[in-house]
């Protein structure tokens, strides 16, 4: 009994080691990704085909939530903030950048668009 | 095709054209033109752009409408038919498939489904699918009308009426073969079949309810059963048909239930839908084509009996 308990001890310690985490996954059914900040550019530019408006919001909303971690200021307060901000950008323009930026970089990640963007209204 | 070919085709009789040729040759060209359909939608959407063609969906459906509106004064069986199947096609891709693409894609910004190990593959199950696979309750509910209308005289609708124990309570048709109008009842078929047809695969695709796993394949090989059984079932009603504009309108469901099985083919992998890329196999579809409007000639210089022509109506009273 007790070489059984420690030989199932041992294997519950072994299989620990190398237990990973099952990725995030969405309910069965709904459309998109889990997170959208970290897909290939180039699945972006595939979901922008069928669903342009809702992929590009998707990608901002998550950005939204980047740049508040960053500067502790919403999306329209940082728009505010820059000189006439708010009448350059909107839903489109915003979002533009997104798209043009996965188009000339199909390998890179969304995420790194969103910094790109980033840079440029943070600065 | 113009009216007045078809209009002018004399009553004849031919050697070779009966049973089974004549349900053969309509079920290959009604299977065929499903296919061609989704080529017509995906060439409009890349001539015109997805913006114009959401924007001229409303008027190129409603000339599918004025075409039907053509075909119902008619009184020519044949041509009534053939409209009818044409203006159901382009109203079903115009006032539906566009339209939904529209609400999914650019109104209600829907995001769309993803495929793969990864999940980083854009499925076939675009918005516009995911809208229309939400419609199954109200198909039930048009079902449930023709089920429960004395007046039909779709095989299957007058079955469940059979089994339901429902002659009794609608009472006799009050409707004769000549006061039907059958540019309608084709057009009316066209659509239904359709829908129908893209509900089913689309509730077997779904994740929600089935998932990814072995249910989803479970259920899908249920339903290529189920497709080739009852296919393979109407097909064998279909090559007995002697009148070409009655194959042609039960060819139109047996074509469809048929369909069915390409689909699954397709979401598992097993075909390349090359009628939906027509650029990449562009001589592949023009030999598709080619025979298929060979095919269409084929059945508009075949004899009629005279009550599909206009000449004699099914009461055996002349028309002209």
């Amino acid at each position: 009994m007790t070489k059984t308990v420690a030989a199932a001890l041992a294997g519950l310690a072994l299989s620990s080691v190398h237990a990973v985490a099952a990725p995030l996954t969405l309910p069965q059914g709904m459309g998109g990704v889990p997170d959208i900040g970290a897909i290939p550019c180039e699945v972006f530019s595939n979901m922008l085909v069928v669903g342009s408006k809702g992929t590009r919001l998707s990608l901002l909303t998550w950005a939204e939530g980047y740049y508040f971690a960053k500067s502790g200021k919403s999306l329209d307060e940082i728009l505010v903030a820059e000189t006439n901000a708010a009448e350059n950008y909107d839903f489109q323009s915003l979002t533009d950048h997104f798209v043009a930026y996965c188009a000339a970089n199909p390998e890179a990640v969304t995420r790194e668009a969103v910094v790109s963007l980033g840079d440029e209204l943070l600065r | 095709m113009t009216a007045s070919t078809i209009a002018n085709n004399k009553e004849g009789r031919s050697k070779l054209w009966r049973p089974p040729i004549v349900g053969v040759v309509t079920f290959v060209l009604m299977f065929v033109a499903i296919g061609l359909a989704h080529t017509m939608m995906v060439m409009i959407e890349h001539q015109l752009g997805n913006a114009r063609t959401l924007q001229l969906s409303p008027l190129l459906g409603f000339a599918g409408i004025v075409m039907l509106w053509y075909a119902i004064k008619s009184k020519n069986e044949a041509f009534q038919t053939w409209i009818g199947f044409l203006s159901g096609v382009i109203v079903w891709m115009c006032w539906v498939e566009f339209y939904f693409m529209w609400y999914g894609r650019e109104n209600w910004g829907m995001l769309p489904r993803m495929d793969g190990a990864d999940g980083f593959a854009v499925s076939g199950t675009w918005p516009e699918y995911m809208i229309l696979g939400s419609t199954v309750g109200m198909l039930s509910l048009m079902l449930c009308f023709y089920t429960f209308d004395k007046d039909t005289r779709c095989n299957m609708f007058l079955w469940f009426q059979n089994k339901l124990g429902l002659k009794d309570a609608l009472g006799p048709s009050t409707k004769k073969a000549k006061d039907r109008n059958y540019a309608i009842i084709t057009f009316m078929e066209t659509i239904f079949v359709t829908w129908f047809c893209y509900v089913w695969n689309l509730l077997c695709f779904d994740p929600g309810l089935v998932g990814r796993q072995d249910l989803f394949l479970a259920v899908n090989m249920g339903s290529v059963f189920v497709a080739m059984i009852w296919g393979g079932f109407c097909f064998t009603r279909l090559i007995k048909f002697k009148r070409t504009s009655t194959a042609l309108r039960y060819a139109i469901p047996v074509g469809n239930i048929i369909w069915i099985n390409v689909e699954i083919l397709g979401k598992f992998g097993m075909l390349t839908e090359i009628w939906v890329n027509p650029w990449k196999y562009s001589m592949e579809m023009t030999v598709v084509l080619a025979a298929f409007l060979s095919l269409i000639l084929l059945l508009l210089l075949a004899p009629k009996k005279g009550s599909e022509v206009g000449q004699w109506r099914r009461d055996g009273t002349r028309t002209r």
